[in-house]
């Protein structure tokens, strides 16, 4: 991309952003079912939220945070024709992820050895349903990732051709941005 | 045509419109009784009419699926079809396994036909939609076994396109989906919860994905659109019809003894089961838009266009209309219910059906590409007649259903079912005289095969010039 | 493109920045601070959050037209919609 000029289409594939829209409005309406929900049942919402751990979530965030950063390096790398530096840090950016899904895993192994589960209460069941999807969307991230940065280690990408690159990168934001909310929201304010 | 085998897709064609007809005579019998409750009686009660109805639909849609398949593969795959014979087999066998079972449903009574069929040994009828004697289920795989051995091999053997690996994966889920057909556990939970494992997931899942790898096949065809675009396209809409379909069978959890998560669940995912109805809109006028050429068959396209709008339409816009919870509640199991059911089934599977039977049609034929111009101009007609009938029969099922919801079940003094009825009368009759219209627009339909077979082809008035 | 040597490149400050947002986020959660001042501030960090993530991460600062703003679109909906239905309840 040269300096100043701006492009009209946004990075990657048109078809993954009408993806991301699609997605973004599923995440949208579970967060406001989540947030009217909780208006008609601030007592059990506010007693349940207690019981999640804040140190897992706030792990979870760094990890996909610093992996979204770890995917931003893999594009510039690739936009410099550096196939290595992009695999690199696509390798980290999964890193990152393998580590969010073994937290969030853990906090599910808990909450189940509790006898807990979609039935248990009205939190539990979106705070579950919510985090699960998410989940789900992390996993898919992940693949998309991998397919990316096995391509490009075959060289299957330059600085004039990677909109490869940029269509698996723009996904992978995605999941974090959706994180970013459903953090706060469901783990944060009461 | 390019590969010799192809031509099997013809007899499957024919079969389907002559059992479509079948059909609407069969929906214009019910909708008689809907006014005359006696019409008919003893000889064709409406539960049986009703069963032949729509087991006929679902029968051709059959029929019509695997004449597309049989019809696209080869094409897609560069290749011959790698047993034609097994489908002309296969063909004679269903059909007459289907005309045995729907003669079986008009000539005994249905418990007598369950007695005659063995029924007790691996019980399976009597549930809406899969009322067939075990023995047709049981032929009904096996013809699915071989459908699916024919194209898969055929697909293993030639090119590997994406319209064709999605179709295969539709085809393969229909199959394996119609196994819980056999499944009827006496839990009248488990059982409805795992019908709708055939009904739901087939409509609202991999029925979607031969409803879109057809799409794209006719688009691909009539417009020269780079296939790069249209494959990336089916990506997207097979991967939203997946992600909101099956998790949205659970608007049909609602009511039956199902956890209570089901609510919320089904709620938010099938109120997104319209976005990859409404994408697949916005992709077919895109890529006609952007066409390189004209094609001269200007029905087929028509047809091609009129599913993506009616799918969204009918499933799209009438399946939101009641699927959250709360409007559910009202609506379940009224003519809110039929109203939907029809305009979805007409856009979505009766249409895609026609408008590859429109374009592969002339070819099976021995055209070039295209049927004259009369023939053309009388199928448009079938076209907008049949069209524009089931948005009526819609819009007065939608009316009646409201009228009913609202004496039967949200007024202040909610009246019992059949006084409801007593008054909606007026808007079955206007039901009924809209289905004589779309059972004219049907047999102009098929008078449009008959004409202007001597006149020369249609040709294209003026090339586009590509962008 | 025309690079200043810089000390950081600005996705890094971008992502700098996020982790002190987060870091601030997971300190009122921990000790359960509640209310609408704590919520609020919660949230409006969460949509700065995904607004940077757009901008910088998603490129969409370099786009113009209406996709620049789909991010921006969505987030200040669900910003409203989740203000709304907590506005009252706290
Ligand atoms: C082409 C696709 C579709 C077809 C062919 C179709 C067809 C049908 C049919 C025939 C029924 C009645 C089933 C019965 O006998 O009880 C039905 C029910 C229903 N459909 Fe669809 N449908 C489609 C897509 C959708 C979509 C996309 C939605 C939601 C957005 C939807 C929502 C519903 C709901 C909520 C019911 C249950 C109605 C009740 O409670 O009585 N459908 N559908
Ligand atoms: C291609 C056109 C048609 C399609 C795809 C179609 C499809 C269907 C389907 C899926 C059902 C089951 C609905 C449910 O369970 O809610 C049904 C039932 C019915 N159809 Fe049709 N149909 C068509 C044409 C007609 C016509 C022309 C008529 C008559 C005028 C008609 C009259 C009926 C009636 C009366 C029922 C029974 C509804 C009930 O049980 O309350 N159909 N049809
Ligand atoms: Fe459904």
């Amino acid at each position: 991309m040269t300096g100043m000029e701006k492009n009209r289409w946004p990075p990657g594939d048109l078809v993954i952003w009408i993806f991301i829209m699609a997605e973004l409005l599923v995440f949208g309406v579970f967060f406001t079912a989540y947030a009217f929900t909780r208006a008609h049942n601030v007592e059990l919402f506010d007693t349940y939220q207690l019981t999640l751990d804040r140190n897992a979530a706030l792990i979870n965030t760094l990890a996909l945070i610093t992996s979204s950063y770890f995917v931003v390096r893999a594009v510039a790398d690739i936009r410099a024709d550096d196939s290595r530096g992009c695999f690199r840090w696509l390798l980290a950016a999964l890193g990152m992820g393998l580590l969010f899904l073994v937290v969030k895993g853990l906090e599910y192994k808990h909450h189940f050895s509790l006898g807990i589960d979609l039935s248990t209460n009205t939190f539990y069941m979106f705070y579950l349903s919510l985090t699960f999807f998410h989940f789900l969307h992390v996993v898919l991230g992940m693949v998309i990732l991998l397919a990316v940065a096995l391509k490009a280690r075959k060289g299957g990408y330059s600085a004039a051709e990677h909109t490869g690159v940029e269509t698996g990168a723009s996904y992978w934001h995605m999941v974090d941005l959706v994180w970013m909310i459903l953090f706060p929201l469901v783990y944060v304010m009461r | 045509m390019k590969y010799k085998s192809q031509k099997v897709a013809k007899l499957y064609f024919i079969a389907a419109i002559g059992l479509f007809v079948g059909q609407i005579l069969f929906g214009l019998i019910i909708g008689a009784q809907y006014i005359w409750g006696d019409f008919l009686f003893p000889e064709i009660p409406f539960n049986v009419a009703r069963m032949v109805h729509t087991n006929l639909l679902i029968v051709w849609l059959l029929f019509g699926f695997m004449g597309a398949a049989y019809y696209l593969v080869p094409e897609e795959a560069e290749t011959d079809l790698v047993m034609p014979w097994l489908a002309n087999l296969m063909f004679w066998i269903f059909l007459t396994a289907g005309a045995a079972t729907i003669l079986g449903y008009l000539l005994v009574p249905y418990a007598q036909l369950a007695e005659l069929t063995k029924n007790e040994l691996l019980p399976t009828m009597g549930r809406e939609f899969l009322e067939q004697p075990t023995i047709t289920k049981i032929g009904i795989v096996i013809v699915a076994l071989s459908f699916l051995a024919n194209i898969g091999l055929t697909i293993l053997k030639g090119r590997k396109t994406v319209i064709n690996l999605v179709l295969l994966m539709g085809m393969t889920g229909l199959a394996v989906f119609f196994l819980f057909a056999f499944y009827n556990p006496v839990n009248v939970v488990l059982d409805k919860y795992y019908w709708w494992w055939v009904v739901h997931l087939w409509v609202e899942g991999v029925w979607e994905l031969i409803l879109g790898s057809i799409l794209a096949f006719i688009l691909i065809k009539t417009t020269g659109v780079d296939r790069e675009v249209i494959e990336k396209w089916l990506y997207v809409i097979i991967a939203m019809v997946l992600i909101t379909g099956i998790i949205g069978t659970g608007h049909h959890y609602y009511w039956i003894g199902t956890p209570a998560f089901w609510q919320w669940w089904g709620s938010i995912f099938s109120a997104m089961e319209p976005i990859p109805f409404f994408m697949m809109t916005v992709f077919a006028f895109n890529m006609v838009n952007k066409r390189r050429r004209n094609h001269p068959n200007k029905a087929a396209v028509l047809w091609a266009l009129g599913t993506a709008v009616m799918a969204f339409l009918g499933a799209g816009v009438w399946g939101f209309l009641h699927t959250l919870s709360p409007v559910n509640y009202y609506t379940h199991g009224t003519q809110i219910t039929a109203a939907h059911g029809h305009m979805a089934f007409y856009g979505a599977y009766v249409m895609i059906v026609l408008a590859m039977i429109s374009y592969a049609m002339p070819m099976l034929r021995g055209r070039e590409a295209a049927n004259s111009t009369k023939s053309q101009v009388l199928e448009m007609w079938g076209f907008w007649l049949m069209t524009i009938s089931i948005v009526f029969i819609t819009l007065f099922l939608t009316g009646a259903g409201i009228l009913q919801v609202y004496l039967q079940r949200f007024a202040d003094n909610p009246m019992p079912f059949m006084v409801v009825q007593e008054k909606i009368q007026l808007f079955y009759a206007l039901r009924e005289i809209a289905g004589f219209i779309f059972l004219s627009g049907l047999l102009i339909y098929i008078v449009s095969f008959f004409v202007g077979s001597k006149e020369p082809e249609a040709t294209i008035e003026g090339e586009v010039v590509p962008t | 493109m025309t690079t200043k040597k810089m000390f950081l490149r600005p996705c890094t400050w971008v992502y700098l920045f996020l982790l002190s947002l987060t870091f601030v986020t997971w300190f009122i959660g921990v000790n359960n601070l509640s209310g609408r001042a704590f919520a609020f501030t919660v949230l409006g960090f969460a949509l700065i959050k995904g607004q940077l993530i757009g901008d910088y991460f998603m490129g969409l600062k370099q786009v113009a037209g209406p996709w620049r703003w789909v991010i921006f679109v969505w987030l200040l909906l669900i910003g409203s919609l989740i203000t709304a239905a907590f506005w009252k309840t706290l």
